[in-house]
């Protein structure tokens, strides 16, 4: 069965964007992460014209975001203050994000600072989980764990102003640290048309240092306001979102994203963590061979000019 | 008497004048099977046939060979970006880029033999005939400026190839047959991926290497039905259509949450 995609201008074949769907909700809800960082750069692959794709996966990530979230909070997974202070910055962050793409767009440089950051931040941050999701899991099976949470860690981060309480997650602490996390999630959310969700939760765990069972349920609701943003401000500044192929990837998405947060809750948060760590690397491998590898052909099409 | 005598001159000149010249002007005349395709949801490509016939054959049979035809059905023009990677410092980069403000944004062209065997480069270039006669100018500020000729026909030739790949360039040297002794046809194929927009046919009589006659046609090729308002709704109120967008995906979200919530 196929489906001509009205922004697109392709005829495609709704079995395989329909199992795609499937596949990387599936790891949203298993992981907590928007899963746009495969999303993008697998519609490329199959021939979707990369502004479509990029702004399509925003509106994928609300879907397989919602639910997800919705399935936390169910759960009291969820901190709606730290995710609300977050999300202010976030939004001051895209702003950003969307001029600072402006601007690289007139120098010429858009598509390689975007295939590096993904290199570069799915590396480093895959890199992170995965050594840190090993060292938990040793730390289990040796039975020494200090899984408990020393209260005045912070360091550094205690003498900021603006303290406030954030009882869900039993912290004290300034609001500017969650501000500029937001920040720097919006700003390289819409640089690389992403959730961000694999550098937020990081970020949550290691420097706000939040109680891990609450990371993925408030990551997920920030996220899903972000990426409501985003698919907006790419319909009214590109016109690149296919609503239609959104309909095909949310459908599977969100079948996908129940399995992936029930079986989510079945494993063990480092587990979770050593898996989150291997894909995100992946993903940065292939980017980066392709940075690095001769390529098939040296030239390369863009119908307008400047787009990625 | 010399009326009469004039009057008889005057005839034969005309009469001996018609049976001395060539026989009467060869023309063509054609046309599109289709004028108006429509791209629908289930729009997977399609063809058109371009059909029409000489004027005047003079062409023994369909087989002679007398007459040479080309179809060349064109979309709109576009600005198109060519660009080039090298090596540097080990990342392949694009350090190269083209800009041509005017190609054809869908080319297909049939003809009874190769182009380049039915005329002569300076006929295909005066009309804008085959690949390697379209007009592709270079835009007149491209940011990496490639003077150099060399250079220039590599890009130009890039976006041939490039172009083919995607199938909107489309070339088949014995795609139009005659099937009598003036009548002829060919079936141009247009992708599930052709550019929307208004398409130009242009049929090409030759002789001899020598243009008789051109004859031009229309298909009009548009959005229809569902497809046609999603896009002018994308087009034409963008706020409203992402926020329905995210109002569909937010509701599928939330939809499936609760379908499949859990008795807890």
């Amino acid at each position: 069965m196929t489906l001509y995609l009205p922004i697109a201008e392709m005829s495609v074949s709704v079995i395989v964007y329909l199992a795609l769907g499937v596949s990387i909700g599936f790891l949203s809800g298993l992981f907590g992460v928007g899963g746009a960082f495969l999303l993008t750069p697998l519609l490329t692959f199959l021939g979707i014209p990369s502004a479509v794709a990029v702004a399509t996966s925003a509106s994928h990530v609300v879907a397989s975001s919602v639910s997800g979230a919705v399935t936390h909070y169910r759960r009291g997974n969820v901190d709606i203050k730290m995710g609300l202070v977050m999300l202010g910055g976030s939004l001051a962050g895209t702003y950003l994000g969307v001029s600072a793409v402006k601007i690289l767009r007139v120098a010429g440089y858009f598509e390689l600072t975007v295939s590096l950051m993904y290199v570069i931040f799915l590396g480093v941050v895959g890199t992170i989980i995965l050594v840190e999701g090993i060292n938990a899991s040793r730390q289990v099976h040796a039975g020494g764990g200090t899984a408990t949470r020393k209260s005045g860690q912070h360091g550094w981060l205690e003498g900021l102003p603006f303290k406030m309480r954030f009882p869900r997650s039993k912290l004290y602490m300034s609001a500017v640290p969650p501000v500029i996390i937001g920040m720097f999630i919006g700003c390289m959310s819409a640089i690389m048309g992403i959730g961000g969700g694999f550098v937020l939760i990081p970020a949550m765990i290691y420097l706000l240092r939040m109680p891990t069972g609450l990371v993925v349920g408030t990551s997920l609701f920030q996220i899903v306001f972000a990426a409501a943003v985003a698919t907006v401000l790419h319909a009214v500044e590109n016109k690149t979102v296919d609503i239609v192929l959104a309909l095909i990837l949310i459908i599977g998405g969100v079948i996908g994203a129940q399995f992936g947060s029930t079986v989510g809750t079945k494993l063990r948060g480092e587990h979770l963590r050593v898996l989150l760590g291997a894909v995100v690397l992946l993903v940065a491998a292939r980017m980066a061979f392709e940075l690095v590898l001769p390529p098939d052909d040296v030239f390369s099409l863009a119908t307008v000019a400047g787009a990625s | 008497m010399r009326r009469l005598i004039r009057a008889a001159v005057i005839l034969v000149v005309a009469l001996g004048g018609r049976t001395l010249a060539e026989p009467a002007k060869e023309g063509v005349e054609a046309d599109a099977s289709t004028r108006q395709v429509a791209i629908t949801s289930s729009f997977t490509g399609t063809e058109i046939l371009v059909f029409g016939a000489v004027q005047n054959s003079v062409q023994p049979s369909p087989e002679a060979g007398t007459y040479d035809v080309i179809v060349v059905v064109e979309g709109m023009p576009a600005p198109v970006v060519v660009r080039k990677k090298s090596r540097v410092g080990g990342l392949w980069i694009n350090t190269r880029s083209m800009r041509f403000a005017s190609v054809p944004s869908y080319y297909a062209i049939a003809s009874t033999r190769a182009v380049d065997e039915i005329a002569d480069k300076a006929v295909l270039d005066a009309h804008a005939i085959g690949f390697h006669h379209v007009r592709m100018v270079p835009a007149a500020h491209s940011r990496t400026e490639a003077t150099d000729p060399d250079e220039l026909k590599s890009f130009k030739e890039a976006l041939i190839r490039l172009k083919e790949n995607e199938r909107v360039y489309i070339k088949s040297d014995f795609g139009v047959s005659f099937i009598g002794r003036s009548l002829f046809r060919a079936t141009i194929a247009l992708p599930p991926n052709v550019p929307v927009g208004p398409l130009t046919a242009h049929v090409y009589l030759f002789k001899k290497g020598q243009m008789l006659g051109e004859y031009d046609s229309r298909v009009m090729l548009q959005r229809e039905g569902v497809e046609r308002y999603i896009h002018e709704t994308a087009m034409s109120r963008p706020f409203l259509y992402g926020l329905v967008t995210v109002l569909l995906a937010a509701g599928s979200g939330l939809a499936a949450a609760f379908a499949f919530r859990k008795p807890a």
